[in-house]
């Protein structure tokens, strides 16, 4: 079953009298679990598909559908409620609220979900050790390495258990060792939860992991992968 | 649940920039310390003004004749209480009275080798305690006798203003019962400072017999000035003193113009507050929104995350209700400790400022009074202000969108 689809979607910026065509009648279609790479140059649209994917941002034109409902004119609330509840976020600075601990950040979504405090423990407790963090539970982000903070990040990102996961180059800031890690946790948890992951990389190593690779230039997809 | 979250994360918030925080709070207490202050010091004002004109010209209660006008200080002898023995006695009778005074009011024209001022002339007993803010205000030659003759008070502006010194001879003029003028040669014996200026500036004093011979007024008065022990029990006093052809004034009719006043000072006061208020409450949101521009990134994680506008709105504002409730807290608890301690020893105003000099019976010393009913209001009005000045950096957040916000990571 489809997880999001793009149907022709298109996206400007208008910067003064300036117009970017970031993305130029895109379709794509994520099903349940996959394991899915954007891969393209700087400025060939893959940040902008993965926010249209995300729901942060709206087409100008096109339409965008997750699990079959077609969301494109959602207000900023029930953009936020779809989020909420079906997407997770990763991103290439870690993203943690700096204010908020391992477990905190872990915990934030579910909460922000109403999800039951015994219930909450036991989702973050085992995501937390999923990502080998249980024992920096206490940790605010400023105490973590950047990979333990990037571990973090995927934690909450599955926390709400998301129909699809979206990361935007996770691993630029990670070394060699780290960027590894994430990327076998990733795999892993999508095997296990079945939760898609799509993301938006020029690095090979996450390439290496993904079991389909769309690629993208100037706001086009050229190619759009074979899932494997 | 996540409502308990966000006053975590307000909080955190605050207390990540330590030094903003505690010197936007202190800018907070500041603001209403001084409020407190300004309120403690009006009703010191007030209740100093009205306790010092209760003290040195109205008392709390005035006996007068149905007919009586005080703006025309009558003498004419249908306008004069004329059993002023039996009222007094009848007013000592009850319990709550602490003195009454019988007063003969008249007006007169002081006169020395070179000028002469128009002034009020005032009969007294000079025994009785209502006048001890004159007797204790004494700063030149001595207080007067209930059988002096010949002699008078007066204050010592007056005197400085037309170059009298103790001991000299003056004329005064002054009406009479009979409609007729009749002049006098009175020896100034002293010079009162009670503190109050239209008074010292504008009284003569003599023993109340004199006035009487001289004003041909019998043993009549113009008022008996009731003094009570407890100012509470004004009504029921005065009930008790209604008679038949007896007005009864109490102290609020008396010093009705001296309340108005206040009460239209009290109003201006209150436009002070509000300019106070509302430059810490720009303050605060000035801080905020501060922190919500540094902290842009964070916001459109939350957005993400799938945290709604209001609910990103109200963690702003729930930073702006921290601050508020510390910083009104530890400025009332400031305020009111300035006020307490100033209550007890009171302000010194210079000499200038009070238009007068040394040995000043009443009014040399303000006393301000904590007003518990203005700091619950003033407390509420700053909350509130300060909230609701804040909901703009709060929109500002939750109206932010996200790619936008995330684009400052």
């Amino acid at each position: 079953m489809s997880v999001i689809e793009l149907e022709n979607a298109t996206k400007i910026y208008s910067i003064g009298e300036v117009e970017t065509r970031a993305l130029d009648g895109v379709s794509l279609t994520i099903e349940e679990g996959e394991f899915t790479t954007i891969v393209g140059p700087s400025g060939s649209g893959k940040t902008t598909m993965l926010q249209l994917m995300g729901v942060l941002d709206q087409p100008n034109s096109g339409i965008v559908k997750i699990n079959g409902q077609d969301v494109t004119k959602f207000k900023a609330n029930k953009r936020a409620d779809l989020r909420r509840e079906m997407i997770g976020f990763i991103f290439q600075f870690f993203a943690l609220v700096p204010v908020l601990n391992a477990y905190e950040n872990v915990e934030l979504p579910l909460l922000l979900n109403n999800v039951k405090p015994a219930e909450r423990k036991e989702r973050v407790m085992t995501l937390l050790e999923a990502v080998g963090l249980s024992d920096r539970i206490k940790h605010r982000p400023d105490q973590l390495s950047g990979g333990q903070q990037q571990r973090v990040a995927i934690a909450r990102a599955l926390s709400t258990d998301p129909l699809l996961v979206l990361a935007d180059e996770p691993t630029a800031n990670l070394d060699t060792e780290n960027g590894q890690q994430a990327m076998e946790i990733m795999e892993r948890l999508n095997k296990d939860t079945g939760t898609a992951f799509v993301f938006a990389t020029h690095d090979p190593r996450v390439v290496s992991f993904a079991r389909r690779v769309v690629e993208m230039q100037d706001g086009k997809i050229i190619n759009n992968g074979t899932v494997l | 649940m996540a409502i308990k979250k966000f006053w975590v994360i307000a909080y955190r918030d605050l207390i990540r920039n330590r030094r903003r925080t505690i010197l936007t709070l202190v800018a907070v207490a500041l603001g209403m310390m001084i409020l407190i202050m300004m309120s403690g010091l009006i009703a010191g004002m007030v209740a100093g003004g009205l306790r010092d004109n209760i003290r040195l010209n109205t008392g709390h209660l005035q006996l007068r004749d149905d007919t009586y006008e005080i703006e025309k200080l009558s003498l004419l002898s249908r306008d004069l209480l004329q059993d002023s023995d039996s009222l007094i006695s009848k007013a000592e009778a009850l319990s709550e009275v602490q003195s009454a005074a019988p007063v003969l009011w008249a007006s007169g024209v002081l006169s020395t080798v070179r000028e002469s001022t128009g002034l009020a002339v005032t009969g007294i007993d000079p025994a009785d305690d209502f006048h001890a803010p004159v007797r204790d205000g004494i700063v030149a030659g001595k207080y007067l006798k209930a059988d002096d003759r010949g002699q008078i008070l007066i204050g010592k502006r007056l005197a400085d203003d037309m170059d009298i010194i103790v001991g000299q001879r003056v004329s005064l003029a002054m009406g009479g019962a009979d409609g007729q003028v009749d002049e006098g040669i009175f020896t100034v014996t002293g010079l009162f400072n009670t503190g109050i200026i239209n008074y010292d500036q504008n009284t003569v004093i003599m023993p109340l017999a004199q006035a009487q011979t001289f004003s041909n007024s019998g043993n009549r008065a113009s008022s008996i000035i009731v003094m009570l022990k407890d100012q509470e029990d004004t009504a029921k006093v005065a009930a008790a003193l209604q008679a038949p052809g007896i007005q009864v004034l109490t102290w609020e009719d008396l010093n009705a113009i001296l309340l108005t006043l206040m009460e239209t000072a009290g109003a201006f006061y209150y436009v002070l507050y509000i300019i106070v208020i509302l430059v810490v409450a720009v303050l605060i949101a000035n801080t905020l929104l501060m922190s919500v521009f540094e902290r842009t990134r964070e916001l459109g994680i939350l957005a993400s995350l799938g945290m709604k506008g209001r609910q990103i709105m109200l963690m702003v504002l729930f930073e702006a209700v921290i601050l508020a409730l510390l910083g009104v807290a530890a400025g009332l608890v400031l305020g009111a400790t300035v006020v307490a301690y100033l209550a007890r020893v009171g302000i010194s105003f210079s000499a200038d400022a009070m238009g007068s000099i040394e040995g000043m019976a009443l009014g040399s010393k303000m006393y301000p009074a904590f007003a518990p009913g203005d700091a619950i209001t003033l407390s509420l009005l700053m909350f509130f202000i300060v909230s609701l000045v804040s909901i703009y950096p709060a929109w500002y957040a939750a109206r932010m969108e996200p790619v936008k916000a995330l684009h400052a990571l």
